[in-house]
């Protein structure tokens, strides 16, 4: 079953057409990869499916269920089901590391306070930080406010998780912690958008890769066929530049 | 030098100070919430106003920040009895300094406002906040953490600028000094004595807010600048 359906969805900052006729299914339980150069859109389709960016034409079905992205407590449904991770993390500034977490679990979702902070601990250790638990946005390093975001997203319980970046501020060791997380989350069921810069990181999990430039999906291919034999020359261009930096 | 000084003729009047040091700090509350309160409204329209609303707004702030206070509360003392209104020199003074603190606290107040991170917002709309909830758990505690400390020093600026009412005969702290000024001509021990009260009002309040500031708001102040 196809738990995302976009179809030739167009969406704009001002004047710049920033996503063009995007086409793209993702079925429950996968983990779709977006490449791309930068300003290729990516984030902006992971904003877009959260509601932050409004599309300005076609359709996008969630469950079944189109969206009309004008209507309240259809945002509201949306942002039920699926968590972001930002590529700018976007912590509260004003909140601790454990609150920053527990905040929209027992305030919005209003869940019992005892069971979320458990939850809370449970997945700060998961990534590493139980020594923070009482630190500040601003005393974190990138990757240490990466992995708060990453728990704040996982608390929510989310059926679909939309990851931006996540692996560019981790040491190497805890890009191998993340991805194990990732692929358990996975085989739970989670369905996952991920965009990624680290290419063996999209190659270990993903389901399928999407190759996005200047707005449009070029290309929509097995990861094993993007990176060894990809059908567009874009994408080729593309990951031969990728490959030869590494 | 031939001047001995003589505390205790001017001591017998520590009370009467301190009565008027209360005058002073009534002013000073009072012209600090006025200017807030109006100060507020002036920074939103100059945030989300258009383009004549921000004009009038900038002409009012930079008269007001441009021209010294005494001049302004001058001309609302002297110049508007001549169009029929008639103001006691209290009210000239809390309404002169009404609308001066209105000015800088537009300013500050607008800074606030503009350092709020569309960042969080986002993350608080993905999270499902209502807007209320946006304002109450992110917006507000950061715009407070940020516009703490320079409130707190332009009250306590403005705390100091109530001697300026003693000119328009208003019987506050300066005011109560001349007066035993021209009774005892003991300047010396008078116009010390008074500074060490403004400096102990001064003190007190800097604390209490550099305490409330940490405590609620996580906001950096020292308590010696
Ligand atoms: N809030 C915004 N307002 C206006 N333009 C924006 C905004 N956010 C992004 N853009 C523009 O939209 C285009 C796509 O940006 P986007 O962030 O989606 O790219 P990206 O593929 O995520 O890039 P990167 O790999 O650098 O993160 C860029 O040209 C960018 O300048
Ligand atoms: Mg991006």
């Amino acid at each position: 079953m196809h738990q995302i359906e976009i179809k030739s969805a167009n969406a704009f900052y001002e004047k710049l057409h920033v996503l063009k006729n995007i086409d793209l299914n993702v079925d429950k339980g996968e983990i779709v990869s977006l490449i791309g150069p930068s300003g290729s859109g990516k984030s902006s389709l992971l904003k877009m499916l959260v509601g932050l960016l409004i599309p300005k034409s076609g359709k996008i079905f969630l469950n079944k269920t189109l969206i009309n992205f004008h209507n309240q407590s259809d945002l509201r449904n949306i942002r039920e089901q699926i968590a972001i991770v930002f590529q700018q993390y976007n912590l509260f500034q004003n909140m601790n590391v454990l609150k920053n977490v527990c905040i929209a679990p027992t305030k919005i979702q209003k869940r019992n306070p005892k069971e979320v902070n458990e939850q809370a601990l449970y997945l700060l250790e998961k990534v590493g930080l139980q020594d923070k638990l009482k630190s500040y946005p601003d005393e974190l390093s990138g990757g240490q406010q990466q992995r708060v975001a990453i728990a704040r997203a996982l608390c929510l319980n989310p059926q679909i998780l939309l990851l931006d970046e996540i692996t560019s501020a981790l040491d190497p060791e805890l890009v191998k912690e993340v991805l194990d997380t990732i692929r358990l989350l996975a085989s739970e069921g989670m369905t996952m958008l991920i965009v990624s810069h680290e290419m063996n990181f999209v190659k270990e999990v993903s389901s399928r890769v999407v190759f996005m430039d200047d707005g449009s999906i070029i290309e929509i291919n097995s990861p094993k066929n993007i990176f060894e034999k990809p059908s567009e020359k874009r994408t080729l261009d593309f990951v031969g530049k990728i490959l030869k930096e590494k | 030098m031939g001047y001995t000084l003589v505390y205790t003729q001017v001591l017998e009047f520590l009370p009467y100070l301190i009565k008027g040091a209360w005058i002073s700090l009534q002013i000073a509350i009072l012209a600090f919430f006025g200017g807030m309160f109006f100060g507020l409204i002036l920074a939103t329209i100059r945030t989300f106003g258009n383009k004549v609303s921000n004009k009038i707004v900038i002409c009012y702030v930079t008269f007001f920040t441009n021209t010294p206070q005494l001049v302004q509360i001058y001309f609302l003392f002297f110049a508007l009895p001549e169009f029929g209104i008639l103001l006691s020199p209290y009210i000239a003074v809390l309404l002169g300094m009404t609308l001066n603190a209105a000015a800088y606290l537009c300013e500050i107040q607008r800074a606030g406002f503009l350092s709020i991170r569309q960042n969080e917002l986002d993350a608080a709309k993905t999270l499902n906040f209502s807007l209320v909830q946006q304002v109450k758990y992110v917006i507000l505690p950061h715009i407070m953490r940020v516009l703490f400390p320079p409130l707190s020093n332009h009250y306590i600026i403005m705390t100091l600028g109530t001697s300026m009412a003693a000119i328009f005969g208003v019987e506050e702290l300066t005011g109560r000094a001349f007066n035993i000024n021209s009774e005892t001509f003991r300047s010396v021990e008078i116009f010390s004595l008074t500074a060490l009260i403004y400096i102990v009002i001064t003190f007190i309040a800097t604390f209490l807010l550099a305490v409330i500031g940490r405590y609620f708001f996580k906001a950096k102040i020292r308590i010696i600048q």
